[in-house]
């Protein structure tokens, strides 16, 4: 609301050189308001942590998982241009880390959990090294397989994951299966994964990453090593879905073989699409349009799915940037206007 | 000797009825590079089809169906194409697939509404639901009917793109649309037809396995997956391609299913790995540019 406040005279600064690291020049111009966006909703989580019941604290904890997963897939697709149908194996592994952990060696939770990012990123780099290898469709579709193949395995090694069924247990200490505490615990963990993934976004390497994905032939040209760079994309990627996962077993106390599905895996792509890849929230508010829209519809509906295609259908064909993309597209396009209505060229074709 | 005739029928029937679903989504591929997660709703469509018409036209239901039943889902196919891909082919690659899993969401819960959640069946025709002796072992005369429609299938579309001027521009298309739209082609007619056979065939191939397998929801996703993987391995746009690729997963399936069953589920997306790790565009596949 602040930013549509805008001075007239505050357009000048935006008529000096482009600078390439600003995705949002209408911020910068103050950069206290970008530092300030955040904050607000920091602070509007902790109030909501504050008032709210039991059972809707439970769905914000899932919110939260499920938005550190759809912003670190994101990184791939939004950032890379990279669509990866298998950021569920991460997710489940995750889970499964701290389950498994408990299970067969007694771990702590508090051990497991740190580990589990960890253990996803480790993971990452084999999956990332083959189907990397593969471009566009052909990636989209090897990491569909490796999404099945950790399925299958997890369905069919009984005696490892108790197979079908899937880990159910004490294992979540005492401390966070309280809804107020476990939520905090959450958050704060969110707040603190969507500060580093920023940090990675808006870091030179993440610039090389959208440049790759405008124009990969020019950045290879440059002498940029595109596969190496994605390779550490998908790694960083990996690292944040399996804590996601982690996260998703401090509000289920389960890991179970689902969380590694395909179709797990296509979740956080429809919260990127529907929020908006383009923008580094977008998939965050997606995840939680995504997740209330369900919890909403079930309760009226016996084919949510039909509704889910329905929108996210209608949304591909004629609102390709998703909700908060659009608003940034706006942006963007009065100051492309503003900018070649000076005379200056744009700085990119 | 009885055991290796009837690995052998195992390994054919299974790679028959694979490779029918993966010419689809391979020939919809070659054309209009399109992957369409939605084949395996034409798919599921096709088989759902076909146990209502065996149920409400008795003794010939069957053959009914197999004519029936995949013009429908052609027809479904003709609508998708119009209504919504043919309005993304300029986009980027994720909107269409998006796209198309969308339309797999909104197939999924539409066939759960006309025809809930039981398992269905059908029974094999009468004509051709005995069986048959080779060396000793039981061959089911239905497979061999399968195999059969499989060899039809390839014939026919071997001969449409490799022999005909349709199959030429079938062929064309995706490389030059506006100098074949030039020299007096109705390109998007052709992308329409194209996309209609692909859903036709998967209907085709719906119709055929529903015999064989239980007809129930979430058949659409299962298959899906083996598709792609068929028509990967195989590379996809290539016919030939979808040929071996079924043979291999066919082999794959029904040999691991009778040597190591606890882990049989999980060599077809192993070998999916390690050919697109040697060759990312599949075996007879060509590198995307």
């Amino acid at each position: 609301m602040t930013v549509s406040n805008d001075l007239p005279g505050g357009t000048s600064t935006v008529d000096r050189a482009p600078d390439l690291a600003s995705t949002r020049p209408a911020m910068r111009r103050r950069p206290w308001l970008q530092a300030l966006l955040p904050v607000v909703l920091v602070a509007i989580m902790a109030v909501l942590g504050l008032v709210l019941q039991a059972s809707p604290l439970l769905t914000l904890q899932e919110v939260l998982a499920l938005v550190v997963l759809a912003t670190a897939t994101n990184l791939l697709l939004g950032g890379g241009g990279v669509v990866s149908f298998g950021q569920g194996v991460f997710y489940g592994v995750g889970a499964y880390t701290v389950a498994l952990g408990w299970l067969h060696w007694q771990l702590s939770f508090w051990l497991t959990f740190f580990l589990a990012p960890f253990v996803g990123a480790a993971l990452a780099v084999p999956i990332g090294l083959v189907a990397l290898r593969a471009r566009r469709l052909y990636f989209a579709l090897s990491t569909l397989a490796f999404s099945e193949l950790a399925y299958q395995l997890a369905e069919s090694r009984y005696s490892f994951t108790k197979g079908a069924n899937g880990v159910f247990g004490p294992f979540v200490p005492a401390s966070l299966t309280n809804p107020v505490t476990g939520y905090f615990f959450l958050l704060a963990v969110t707040v603190v994964s969507l500060l580093l993934l920023w940090k990675v976004n808006h870091s030179p390497f993440g610039l090389v990453l959208r440049a790759i994905r405008e124009n990969r032939e020019r950045m290879q040209a440059l002498g940029v090593n595109v596969y190496r760079h994605q390779l550490a994309a998908f790694v960083i990627s990996g690292f944040f879905c399996s804590l996601a996962g982690a996260m998703f077993v401090v509000y289920s106390q389960s890991a179970y073989p689902e969380l590694l599905d395909w179709t797990t895996s296509g979740a956080p792509v429809f919260m990127a699409v529907i929020g908006g890849m383009g923008v580094f929230l977008g998939p965050a508010a997606g995840a939680f349009i995504y997740q209330f829209g369900h919890d909403e519809l079930v309760r009226y509906v016996d084919d949510w799915q039909l509704v889910l295609g329905g929108v996210l259908l209608l949304i591909v064909m004629f609102w390709p940037d998703g909700l908060l993309g659009t608003y940034a597209r706006v942006r963007w396009g009065a100051i492309r206007r503003r900018r070649s209505s000076g005379g200056e060229e744009d700085s990119d074709g | 000797m009885d055991t290796v005739v009837t690995d052998t029928v195992g390994v054919l029937t299974t790679a028959s009825s694979l490779f029918i679903v993966a010419t689809g989504l391979t020939l919809v591929f070659g054309a209009l590079r399109l992957i369409n997660i939605a084949h395996g709703s034409f798919y599921m469509y096709g088989a759902f089809l076909a146990t209502t018409l065996v149920a409400h036209v008795p003794h010939v239901g069957f053959w009914v169906a197999l004519v029936v039943s995949p013009l429908v889902v052609a027809v479904m196919g003709v609508v998708v194409e119009v209504a919504v891909l043919r309005r993304l082919y300029r986009r980027e690659h994720l909107t269409q697939l998006l796209a198309t899993f969308a339309l797999l969401l909104i197939f999924a819960d539409l066939a759960l509404r006309l025809w809930g959640k039981d398992v269905r069946g059908i029974d094999p025709p009468a004509v051709v639901s005995s069986n048959f002796r080779v060396a000793g072992a039981v061959v089911p005369t239905y497979d061999m009917v399968i195999v059969g429609v499989a060899g039809v299938v390839g014939l026919g579309l071997w001969v449409l793109l490799a022999r005909t001027r349709l199959g030429w521009r079938i062929r064309a298309v995706v490389d030059d649309p506006e100098v074949l739209s030039a020299s007096g082609t109705n390109v998007p007619l052709l992308l329409t037809g194209v996309f209609a056979l692909g859903a036709l065939l998967a209907g085709l191939s719906g119709v055929v396995i529903a015999p064989q397998q239980a007809v129930q929801p979430g058949m659409d996703a299962q298959i899906i997956v083996a598709a792609f993987i068929v028509a990967v391995i195989g590379g996809l746009g290539s016919i030939v391609g979808a040929a071996v690729g079924s043979l291999v997963i066919g082999i794959v399936q029904t040999l691991g299913a009778v040597w190591a069953p606890s882990w049989a589920s999980t060599f077809m997306y192993a070998l999916m790995i390690i050919v697109l790790a040697v060759r990312p565009w599949g075996l007879f596949g060509t590198p995307e540019r």
